[in-house]
C-alpha cells in the first residue's frame, strides 16, 4: 500500500530543487526498474551491477559529487547508440536529474545497503519445509503472528452466521430454514464437523469448486464469432472438461494427478476417454486463426495457471525479474509444439467428423456431438526462436529450440516418446464404435428386408390383376421395377453389413492380437467391401430405373427421360466400373475411422510430470493459495498468477508453506486441506467487532472478513431458497439468454470470451480469458437487477406461496421469511419493522385493490414485497 | 494509508466524490484504484466526449483524405507510378501484423469512385458523399496520418483498447476516461453505448477489463421504456410499492449497519440503492427526446426516413453529454457496415447518406449551443481502405478495396480542438502515414488529455501497461 501512495504523491510533488535526494526513496526505484535487468542479480552485462551504492562506485560509474565525470550519468543521457538502458525510452529528464543531484550531493547511500538477492533464493523458487506446529497449525501459526503484534482475535461467530459461512463456501448454496434449524438444535459437540463432512460429501461441493477452479483454468467455450458461428477460440463440446472436473474433485483426485490429466492425459491414459476430455485445459487456448497464438496461450496460461510465473514476459526478451531466458520460453513452447485438436465420437452420439483444417475465408460451425480433446500430429514440428515477440521475426541462424523447462527451477525433465495403444490412435476400433456402427446397419438392414417383402407382395398382387385386365401390365412394369429395386436396397443393405463384420475381422487381427491369416482377413475385408460397392452401384442403376418407369407413366414428365436415361446408362457403366475393380486382389479396405499417429513425443506427460512433482517449489504453493483465497476472500500471496520476483510476497510464509506441504503429504488432495481450514478457529471467528488500528485491512484475520458471494453464487442461491433450483449436473452448456428462465446451476451457462450473462456480469462474474483473482464491486445496477428483473419477482412470488404453506401466523411469517432467506433469525427490530413494512404495502394495496391480480389479498401482495426486499437486503448478498 | 481508511476518512456520503470511487471494490489492486480516480490531472478541456464509430473501415480517400492520383493512374500498378512504391517501403512491414497469414498488397490503383472538392477557408478537400459534414469544415481538425497494426477487423476493437487482438487485451478508452474521472452526474451511468449490434463482439468497444464493471459502458437503448439493463419496475409493480421496498431495504441495511459498523461494502451498497432508485428515474428523462423542439431533430435528420435512426442517436447523446455523461459511444453503423470489399461506390454512398447530415447536425448543435467548449468529438473507423483494387477469386468483376492499417483518417471537434486544420499526411497515393504517423492510442491520449488527464498515470497496480498503450496526445491539433 505504501508503494501505492508514493506513486500517488509522486505525481504531484516532483522533486524540488532544494530538496535533497534520498537514495533508497528517489533514486534505487529508477534503477531498479530500467537497470536492475541486466546490471543485477539475473546478469551483470560488463561486469557491472547497479544494485548497490558501493557497486556502483565500485564499478567506476560513478563518482562521488561529480555527476559530470560519472559515466552512468553520461550514459543514461546519451543520445547516440551509447546510451543507456538501450531498450525502451530513455530516462525521463527528471530521473537524470535525480540522478545526478544524488552524485553531486555524494552518493549517499545506507551502509548496509544489500546487493539484490540470487533469484535462485527467491522464497517461492526454494522448496516449501514445514515448520514444526503442534495442534492445529494455521491457528498456531498466526496466533504467533498476532501475539507478537498485540491483536486478539474476535470471539467465535454465532451459530447461524457459521453455518451460511460454510454453506457458501463449500457449496455455494445458503442452508434452508430446515437445515438451519437441524444446525441450531443439534447440541452434540461435533455438530459442525459433522456438517462439513456432509457438505465436502455433497455432489455440489464439486460444482462449487469446478467453478473456482475453472477461473483459473480459464474454462471457455467457444467462441470467435458466435453470430455466424464460426469457432475461433476454444471448441464445441468443451463442456465435457468442466464436467470432467466437477467429477474428479467430488472424487478427491488427486491436484498432481488432475495437472497431468489436463496437460496431457492423451499420453498418460491413451485409452480413456472420459479422462481425456481433461486436455480441455489446452483446447481452451486454441485459436484458429494464428496457431502461434495457441501456442503462446499455452505457455503463458500454463505458467500461470500451475506455477504462478509470468512467462509471457520472456517472450520478447529473457524474464527482467524471475531467472528465466526467452529461450527457455521457446522450450516451454517446443513442449506444446506438435499438437493439433482432435474430435472423437462419444457413446450414444453422432460422429462429430475428423477436425477440418483451417482454409483461408472458410468458418466453422461448433461441434455439437461428441468430444474434443488434443492429439499429436506434427511430431516434428521445429519450434523456431524468434524475436520481438512478432513470429515473422525468426532467428534463421538458431537451430530450433528443443523442450524443456526452466532450469533455475531445479527438478528433471526428461520426455521419453510413447507409442501408443491401437485404440487410442485408431478411435474405430473401440467397442462402442463398432457396436454403434454393427446396430445402424443392422436396422438398415432389417428394414431393406421388410421393403423387399412388401414390394414381393405387391409384385404378386400386380401379377394377379393382369389375368383380369391387359391394362394392368402397365402397373405390372412399374411393380416390377419397384421390386428390382428393393431386392438391390436390400442387397446393398445386407452387403455393407457384411463388409463392415469382415473389416471388423480384419482389424482385430491388424491390430487388437486376435488369431488369423493378417492377410486372408485383410482381403476378404477388401473383398466384402468391393461386393458393397457393387450392390451399392446396383441400387442406383434400380432408382433410376425405378424414376424412368414412374416417369414414363405420365405425359408431364416425358421431358425429363432424356436424362433419366443417361443416369441408367451411368449407373450401368458405374457397376462394371465397380465390377472391374473388384476382380482386383488388395488387402486395403477403410477403416471405421481416421487415423491418428502411432506415437507421441511425451513432451507433455514429462512437463506435466516436472509441475505436478513435490520437487517443485512453486505448484503446491500456488494451488493451496488459491484454495486459501477462495476460503477467506483474500489469499496469502496476493499476486495469484506471479509468484515471482515481480509478484507480493506472501503475507504468511509459514502458514502458506505448511499447508503446501500438507496438501503434498496428503497426495495432493485438496478435501482435507478444505477440513482443516474451514474447522480452523480463524475460520470460525465472528466479522464484526473493532478493526485494530495496527491491522486495518484485516491481514492477521482477527476476524473473519466478510465479503460480497461471487455472482453465480447470488444467481443459484435466488434460485435455491425459493426451492426452484434444478440440481441436475453435467452436460452441454446452457444458452446464456435462459439465464433467468432455466433453473440450473450458473456454472452450466455459456461462459466463454465475447460476452457473458448480464445477470452474472453485473455481479463481476469472471472473465473467461483472465480471472487469475476476481473482483466484487458495488453497483447501482445490482440493485436494479435484484429489485427490478421479472426473476426475483418471480421467485418472490413462488417462496411467500411455499412459506404460507405451513399457515404461520402474525408474526411466523416474518421469522421464517428471514429464516429461509438470510438464513438467520430476525432481530427484534427486524421484526418491528418488517411488521410496519407489511402493514404498509397491505394499506397500498388496499387503496389500489384494483391493480392486484385475482385471487392476491393486500396481505398476500405485502408478503411478497417483504420477501423480495430480503432478497435486497445486504446480508443476503454477503458471506458474513 | 489505505483505501478503507480513505473511504471512512472521506466519509462516504459525500457528494463532491466520484460514483467509481463511492462503490467499494474488493480484490486485489483495485484496493488502490480510487486513489488514482476522481480528480484530473491538469485543467480540463472537455466534460464529455461523443465518440462517433464507422465500423468497418471508411475508406480515407473516398472520405477526408481524397487522393487525385488514384484517378490519374487508374489501372497501373504502384511500380508504374511516378511515386515510391508503397509495398516496398519498410513501413509496410512495420505497420501491420496478420491475424491470419497472408498480406493484401492489390497493387493495381482503383480510381476514386467518389468526386471531391475544396471546402472552408482553408480549402480542405472532402468527398463529395459528405456535403454536411464539408460545410463544417472549418470547425474540424482533421488527422490524416492515423495508422493500426491489425489488417482485420480486430482492429475495430484495436482502436478501442489498443492492443492488436493476438495481444492482452486493455480496458477500453471509455472505461480508462470514466475511471480517470469519476461522475459528473451520479443519476446517470458515466460511459454509456449508443448503438444496435448482433454480433456480440462488439461489446469488446466498451469492455472495461481489468478495471472492472463499473467503468464499462452501459448499453442504453432509445426505447423508453426500457432504457437500461432492469431499469423499468416490472408492469405489476406499483411506483409507491417499490418506493415502500427501498425504504424498507434501506432501514434493514442500516439496522445491519449498527452491527457492522466497519463493513465498507455495506456502506456502498446502502448508497447504491439510493443511486440505483435515482437513477432508474433520471435515465428516461434524459433520453426522452420528446423534449427537443422540432427545428433541433431537424438539425439531425430526425424528420427524414434515411436519417433518422442515427439522428436520434446523436441527438441522445447530445442530451447524454449535456447531463453529465463522461463518454458515449455512438455506433453510427450496423457491424461492419463500412467494409466495402465490393461494391464501395454504391456501399459507401448509402452508408454516407446515413451519417452525413445527422453527424453535421451534432457539429451545429453543439455549436450554436455552447456545448461544444466543453464536449470533445472523435469521428473515427478501425482503419482505411487499400488505395488498389481488391481482387479476389470469388469476385468476377471487382469494385471494392481491402482492409487498409497503414494510412487513414480520423477528425476531431470542440473543446479546444483547432478548427478547420489538417494534421499529418498520407503519401500521394493514400497509402502511408508518412508525415506525423500516428497509432490509434495517440487518439486515446489526446482525448484523455482534453479531459484533463494524462495517460501514463493511469495505472493500476499489478496490470502492466505498455509503452504502445499510452500514446502521446497530438499537441499540434490541441489549442
Amino acid at each position: 500500500m505504501r508503494v501505492a501512495v508514493l506513486f500517488f504523491f509522486g505525481w504531484f510533488a516532483p522533486l524540488g530543487n532544494a530538496q535533497t535526494v534520498d537514495y533508497a526513496r528517489d533514486v534505487k526505484p529508477i534503477l531498479k526498474e530500467r537497470c536492475f535487468a541486466c546490471h543485477g542479480t539475473l546478469k551483470q552485462e560488463s561486469e557491472l551491477r547497479l544494485d548497490t551504492a558501493a557497486a556502483m562506485v565500485k564499478g567506476q560509474v560513478v563518482a562521488k559529487g561529480k555527476p559530470k565525470e560519472s559515466e552512468l550519468v553520461s550514459r543514461i543521457s546519451a543520445s547516440d547508440g551509447s546510451r543507456m538502458p538501450p531498450e525502451g525510452k530513455p530516462l525521463t529528464k527528471e530521473q537524470i536529474a535525480t540522478i545526478s543531484k544524488w552524485i553531486e550531493q555524494g552518493a549517499m547511500a545506507p551502509t548496509d545497503e544489500k546487493p539484490e538477492e540470487d533469484p535462485k533464493r527467491h522464497w517461492a523458487f526454494v522448496r516449501p519445509v514445514r515448520p514444526a506446529v503442534n495442534d492445529s497449525p494455521i491457528d498456531a501459526l498466526l496466533d504467533i503472528e498476532r501475539k507478537s503484534r498485540g491483536l486478539s482475535t474476535v470471539g467465535e461467530a454465532d451459530r447461524a452466521t457459521l453455518l451460511r459461512r460454510v454453506y457458501l463456501d463449500l457449496i455455494g448454496l445458503p442452508p434452508t430454514r430446515e437445515q438451519l434449524k437441524a444446525f441450531l438444535n443439534d447440541s452434540s459437540s461435533d455438530a459442525y464437523e459433522k456438517v462439513v463432512d456432509r457438505l465436502l460429501a455433497s455432489p455440489q461441493y464439486g460444482e462449487r469448486w469446478a467453478r473456482h477452479w475453472m477461473d483459473i483454468w480459464r474454462y471457455s467455450d467457444w467462441y470467435g464469432r458466435r453470430g455466424v458461428p464460426d469457432v475461433l477460440n476454444s471448441y464445441g463440446q468443451i463442456w465435457r472438461w468442466r464436467d470432467w472436473i466437477v467429477k474428479s474433485l467430488n472424487e478427491n483426485r488427486g491436484y498432481d494427478q488432475m495437472i497431468r490429466d489436463m496437460l496431457a492425459a492423451d499420453e498418460l491414459s491413451p485409452t480413456d476417454d472420459a479422462n481425456i476430455v481433461a486436455t480441455g485445459f489446452v483446447v481452451r487456448n486454441f485459436y484458429r486463426w494464428n496457431y502461434n497464438n495457441w501456442m503462446r496461450d499455452n505457455v503463458e496460461h500454463t505458467g500461470k495457471a500451475f506455477l504462478g510465473l509470468t512467462f509471457n514476459c520472456c517472450h520478447c526478451h529473457d524474464h527482467k525479474y524471475d531467472p528465466i531466458t526467452q529461450e527457455e520460453y521457446f522450450k516451454l513452447r517446443a513442449v506444446f509444439e506438435p499438437i493439433e485438436i482432435r474430435t472423437d465420437r462419444w457413446p450414444g452420439e453422432a460422429d462429430p467428423g475428423v477436425y477440418p483444417k483451417y482454409s483461408y475465408g472458410a468458418s466453422y460451425k461448433p461441434i455439437t456431438t461428441g468430444m474434443v480433446r488434443v492429439v499429436e500430429e506434427k511430431l516434428d514440428a521445429p519450434t523456431r526462436f524468434y524475436t520481438g515477440g512478432d513470429e515473422r521475426n525468426i532467428a534463421k541462424d538458431k537451430p530450433p529450440i528443443p523442450p524443456g523447462v526452466p532450469a533455475s527451477l531445479g527438478g528433471k525433465y526428461e520426455a521419453k516418446p510413447l507409442t501408443l495403444p491401437p485404440e487410442a490412435w485408431y478411435p474405430g476400433l473401440k467397442t462402442f464404435v463398432r457396436d454403434e456402427e454393427t446396430t445402424i446397419r443392422k436396422k438398415a438392414f432389417e428394414a431393406a428386408a421388410i421393403e423387399r417383402t412388401r414390394a414381393r407382395v405387391l409384385m404378386a398382387q400386380a401379377v394377379g390383376r393382369t389375368v383380369l385386365s391387359p391394362f394392368a401390365f402397365v402397373d405390372l412394369e412399374l411393380a416390377n421395377t419397384t421390386c428390382r429395386n428393393a431386392e438391390a436396397l436390400f442387397g446393398a443393405a445386407e452387403a455393407d453389413l457384411e463388409s463392415l463384420r469382415a473389416r471388423i475381422a480384419a482389424d482385430d487381427v491388424a491390430y487388437l492380437g486376435a488369431k488369423g491369416d493378417q492377410k486372408a482377413t485383410a482381403q476378404a475385408a477388401n473383398r466384402a467391401e468391393s461386393r458393397h460397392k457393387i450392390a451399392a452401384s446396383k441400387t442406383n442403376l434400380t432408382k433410376a430405373e425405378l424414376a424412368l418407369a414412374t416417369a414414363r407413366r405420365t405425359k408431364a414428365q416425358a421431358a425429363q427421360l432424356p436424362t433419366l436415361e443417361k443416369q441408367v446408362a451411368a449407373a450401368k457403366t458405374a457397376i462394371a466400373t465397380a465390377e472391374t475393380a473388384a476382380k482386383t486382389v488388395s488387402e486395403k479396405y477403410t477403416p471405421l475411422s481416421h487415423q491418428y499417429t502411432k506415437t507421441t513425443t511425451g513432451r507433455r506427460s514429462a512437463l506435466a510430470n516436472w509441475i505436478a512433482n513435490s520437487e517443485n517449489p512453486l505448484t503446491a504453493r500456488v494451488a493451496v493459495n488459491h484454495l486459501w483465497g477462495w476460503h477467506f476472500g483474500r489469499p496469502l500471496v496476493e499476486s495469484t498468477e506471479n509468484f515471482g520476483r515481480s509478484g507480493k510476497p506472501p503475507t504468511h510464509p509459514q502458514l502458506l508453506d505448511w499447508l503446501a506441504v500438507e496438501l503434498m503429504d496428503n497426495g495432493w488432495k485438496f478435501k482435507p486441506i478444505h477440513r482443516l481450514i474451514v474447522t480452523s478457529k480463524t475460520y470460525r471467528l465472528a466479522s464484526n467487532g473493532p478493526r485494530h488500528p495496527s491491522d486495518l485491512d484485516n491481514v492477521y484475520f482477527a476476524r473473519f472478513p466478510s465479503r460480497r458471494i461471487d455472482a453465480e453464487v447470488v444467481r443459484d442461491s435466488l434460485l435455491h431458497v425459493a426451492g426452484e433450483l434444478d440440481l441436475a449436473m453435467g452436460g452441454p452448456d446452457i444458452p446464456q439468454d435462459q439465464g433467468l428462465t432455466n433453473r440450473h446451476r450458473s456454472l452450466y451457462f455459456t461462459h466463454h470470451g465475447e460476452g457473458r450473462m448480464m445477470f452474472l456480469d453485473l455481479f463481476d462474474s469472471p472473465n473467461p480469458c483472465d480471472a487469475y483473482r476476481r473482483t466484487a464491486a458495488v453497483l447501482p445496477q445490482q440493485a436494479l437487477a435484484l429489485s427490478n428483473s421479472e426473476f426475483t419477482l418471480e421467485l418472490s412470488g413462488i417462496l411467500t406461496a411455499k412459506l404460507l404453506k405451513s399457515e404461520p401466523i402474525g408474526i411466523d411469517f416474518v421469522k421464517s421469511a428471514f429464516e429461509q432467506v438470510l438464513a438467520r433469525p430476525a432481530s427484534a427490530a427486524e421484526q418491528s419493522a418488517a411488521v410496519r413494512f407489511l402493514e404498509r404495502q397491505t394499506k397500498l394495496f388496499e387503496t389500489e385493490v384494483k391493480q392486484l391480480p385475482p385471487k392476491v389479498t393486500p396481505l398476500r401482495r405485502a408478503q411478497e414485497s417483504l420477501v423480495q426486499a430480503l432478497f435486497n437486503h445486504t446480508d443476503f448478498v454477503t458471506v458474513r | 494509508m489505505n483505501r478503507r481508511t480513505f473511504l471512512a476518512d472521506a466519509g462516504m456520503g459525500c457528494t463532491g466524490l466520484a460514483l467509481g470511487s463511492l462503490l467499494w471494490q474488493d480484490g486485489f489492486a483495485r484496493a488502490e484504484t480510487a486513489l488514482a480516480t476522481g480528480k484530473p490531472h491538469h485543467v480540463p478541456k472537455a466534460k464529455s466526449v461523443i465518440w462517433i464509430y464507422l465500423s468497418g473501415g471508411v475508406s480515407q480517400m473516398e472520405s477526408w483524405d481524397p487522393k487525385p492520383a488514384l484517378t490519374k493512374y487508374a489501372g497501373k500498378s504502384f511500380a508504374e507510378t511516378p511515386f515510391a512504391d508503397p509495398l516496398k517501403s519498410p513501413l509496410f512491414f512495420k505497420h501491420s501484423r496478420d491475424v491470419v497469414g497472408g498480406t493484401r498488397p492489390y497493387p493495381k490503383i482503383f480510381p476514386l469512385q467518389v468526386g471531391f472538392k475544396k471546402h472552408g477557408q482553408l480549402g480542405i478537400d472532402i468527398a463529395d458523399w459528405f456535403p454536411e459534414i464539408a460545410k463544417c469544415v472549418d470547425d474540424l481538425a482533421f488527422v490524416r496520418s492515423m495508422y493500426t497494426t491489425d489488417n482485420d477487423h480486430g482492429a475495430e476493437f484495436q482502436f478501442h483498447n489498443g492492443r492488436h487482438q493476438l495481444d492482452e487485451q486493455q480496458p477500453s478508452i471509455g472505461s480508462w476516461a470514466t475511471f480517470g474521472l469519476g461522475s459528473l452526474n451520479e443519476n446517470l451511468p458515466q460511459f454509456v453505448f449508443l448503438g444496435q449490434y448482433t454480433d456480440t463482439r462488439v461489446k469488446k468497444n466498451f469492455a472495461a477489463d481489468y478495471l472492472g464493471p463499473q467503468y464499462t459502458g452501459v448499453e442504453l437503448s432509445l426505447d423508453p421504456k426500457n432504457p437500461l439493463p432492469f431499469a423499468a419496475r416490472p408492469r405489476s409493480v406499483l411506483a409507491k410499492e417499490q418506493e415502500n421496498q427501498f425504504e424498507f431495504v434501506n432501514e434493514l441495511n442500516k439496522l445491519r449497519q449498527v452491527e457492522y459498523p466497519d463493513d465498507e461494502q455495506l456502506k456502498a451498497r446502502i448508497k447504491s440503492y439510493e443511486l440505483a432508485f435515482r437513477m432508474q428515474a433520471a435515465v428516461p428523462s434524459v433520453l426522452d427526446l420528446t423534449k427537443e423542439t422540432a427545428e433541433t431533430k431537424a438539425l439531425y435528420g430526425i424528420d427524414n426516413a434515411t436519417t433518422e435512426l442515427y439522428g436520434r442517436r446523436l441527438l441522445a447523446a447530445r442530451r447524454l453529454a449535456q447531463h453529465g455523461v463522461r463518454f458515449s459511444l455512438v455506433y453510427l453503423s450496423g457491424y461492419g457496415e463500412w467494409d466495402s470489399h465490393n461494391d464501395l461506390k454504391n456501399l459507401h454512398a448509402k452508408s454516407a447518406a446515413r451519417v452525413d447530415k445527422p453527424i453535421a447536425g451534432l457539429i451545429r448543435d453543439l455549436k450554436r449551443t455552447g456545448q461544444d467548449k466543453d464536449t470533445l468529438v472523435v469521428c473515427c473507423s478501425e482503419f482505411g481502405r487499400t488505395p488498389g483494387l481488391e481482387t479476389r477469386e470469388a469476385y468476377k468483376m471487382p469494385t471494392g478495396r481491402d482492409h487498409h492499417p497503414h494510412g487513414f483518417s480520423v477528425w476531431l471537434f470542440g473543446a479546444g480542438i483547432k478548427r478547420g486544420v489538417i494534421h499529418g499526411a498520407t503519401d500521394e497515393l493514400g497509402f502511408h502515414a508518412v508525415e506525423h504517423p500516428h497509432y490509434v492510442t495517440d487518439i486515446h491520449a489526446t482525448v484523455l488529455d482534453r479531459l484533463g488527464l494524462d495517460n501514463r498515470k493511469l495505472n493500476i497496480p499489478g496490470r502492466k501497461r505498455l509503452e504502445i498503450d499510452y500514446g502521446e496526445p497530438i499537441r499540434a491539433i490541441c489549442g
